[in-house]
């Protein structure tokens, strides 16, 4: 059983979720199912290295997970996005169509730090572009599942009050621009969670998930929702796709 | 002669790098590139031969990547056993006895931090013979403007993961037709396609490494 997590409200109806990398469980099938090899035909030579890589992890991870509750907006006549908090969001029907049933956002951020990212890039510094490879894939691998966790935590947090939540969305995929990020993150208390912005929106840890999860009486959430887009080689679908394996 | 060539181009599309290496774990304990390219020279095999061969290889391993049946650890590692082989060639390219095929610069564009696709076409480019100079990730359009200024008649290519940063992309390749018209940009990522590297004014889009270098070749022999 998977043991309870806490939070603490830092700012009002924000709160940061204490997430452990034990917390975390890597199934080498899936991280194979993510670079391509399917019914766990790894090569062993592969399989060892990321062995070697999940044992370290512990040592290269700091988790920082949390949210914020806002009131989120549907208008009808403005349908190219969503009102969350003070911003107005421009998103396509992909993920408006998710959210416009919401009443709150859940805005999320989540990291495991840079140290798995500056390992990687010292490694490929040295030469051994594998192992970077493969170091970026389990970091990858290992934030989505952080991002899972939290995303499952708030999902149990708020059906204490009757509601239910949809799947998550980031800036930067199913068409949301990635400058929105701005926004986003203007909505949160300053270096919450560790993470900041960079000039072209991008986060810092690099390996941190930012986004918006729809808290209310009348959403769920789809597991086909990916079937809805067309980009093939997205991260995150991939991710989802090798869960369902 | 014919067998020690042979066995260099085994051990790159096999990915087996040195003699020390593991990998693959059918050719363990073997010679690798590194040993088998260091004895060939020494039995006055052409360097030029040597890079047919490396040549061969890659472009071997980069088509079973765009079938699927190989996946990217490993091209990388071929890559690797890739590498290896051009450092023992290294003297020959300096002392102009073998010519790469040309430059090919290359760069994330900005607004998006991921290196992977960019670094597999750096790699395969590479090992088909030709010069990367790689700008790395997030780059900023003057970064490219510039890397053009100081390599004349070179090639671009432009690498995006994320659907958001095709704006970039295209404002990237519209930047440097508007001063370089001449100058080839080829693009490749995830969210694009023919149709949009078309619509963006790119010369070319290629959805692998292989395909990458294909075009970059025939647009050299044209």
């Amino acid at each position: 059983m998977r043991k309870k997590l806490s939070q603490i409200e830092t700012e009002e109806n924000t709160f940061e979720v204490s997430i452990s990398y034990s917390d975390i469980k890597f199934d080498k099938n899936n991280i194979g199912e993510i670079i391509g090899y399917s019914d766990g035909k790894m090569p062993i030579h592969f399989e060892d290295m990321i062995n070697k890589i999940i044992a370290k992890f512990p040592e290269k991870c700091e988790i920082h997970a949390g949210y914020k509750l806002l009131d989120l907006q549907y208008l009808p006549n403005k349908i190219d996005g969503l009102f969350i908090g003070n911003h107005f969001f421009k998103m396509e029907n992909i993920v408006t169509g998710q959210l416009k049933k919401a009443n709150k956002a859940a805005i999320f951020l989540c990291t495991i730090g840079d140290e798995m990212e500056l390992w990687g890039q010292e490694l490929s510094q040295k030469g051994d572009s594998v192992l970077a490879y493969l170091v970026d894939i389990v970091a990858s691998y290992a934030v989505e599942s952080a991002t899972d966790i939290l995303h499952n935590y708030i999902g149990e947090t708020v059906k204490e009050f009757g509601w239910n939540i949809t799947n998550r969305y980031s800036p930067g995929y199913c068409n949301w621009l990635v400058n929105e990020q701005q926004k986003l993150f203007s909505l949160l208390p300053k270096n919450f969670c560790n993470i900041t912005l960079t000039d072209s929106s991008l986060m810092m840890p690099i390996k941190s998930i930012s986004g918006i999860i729809g808290v209310g009486r009348n959403v769920k959430f789809s597991i086909y929702f990916c079937d809805k887009c067309n980009a093939n080689d997205c991260t995150h679908r991939k991710y989802l796709l090798s869960k369902t394996k | 002669m014919n067998e020690i060539i042979e066995s260099i181009g085994l051990c790159i599309e096999k990915g087996k790098v040195n003699k020390a290496s593991s990998y693959p774990i059918d050719m363990q304990g073997k010679d690798g590139a590194d040993e088998i390219t260091k004895s060939a020279l020494i039995q006055n095999i052409g360097p030029d031969e040597i890079l047919k061969t490396c040549n061969d290889a890659m472009q071997r391993i980069g088509e079973k990547f765009g079938r699927n049946e190989v996946f990217v650890p490993e091209l990388l590692m071929a890559a690797k056993a890739m590498t290896t082989v051009m450092e023992h060639l290294k003297p020959f390219f300096q002392a102009g006895s073998i010519k790469t095929k040309g430059k090919f610069i290359i760069g994330t564009v900005a607004g998006d931090l991921h290196n992977i696709g960019k670094n597999l076409v750096s790699m395969v480019v590479e090992g088909n013979g030709w010069e990367v100079i790689d700008l790395g990730v997030d780059v900023k359009k003057e970064k490219f403007i510039k890397a053009i200024e100081e390599n004349p008649n070179s090639f671009v290519g432009l690498s995006a993961l994320l659907t958001t940063t095709m704006e970039n992309m295209a404002n990237t390749v519209k930047e440097i037709k508007a001063e370089y018209p001449s100058i080839t940009v080829i693009v490749g990522g995830a969210p694009l396609s023919a149709e949009s590297a078309k619509k963006m004014g790119a010369d070319a889009y290629a959805a692998n490494p292989q395909e990458a270098v294909l075009f970059l070749n025939e647009k050299i022999a044209s």
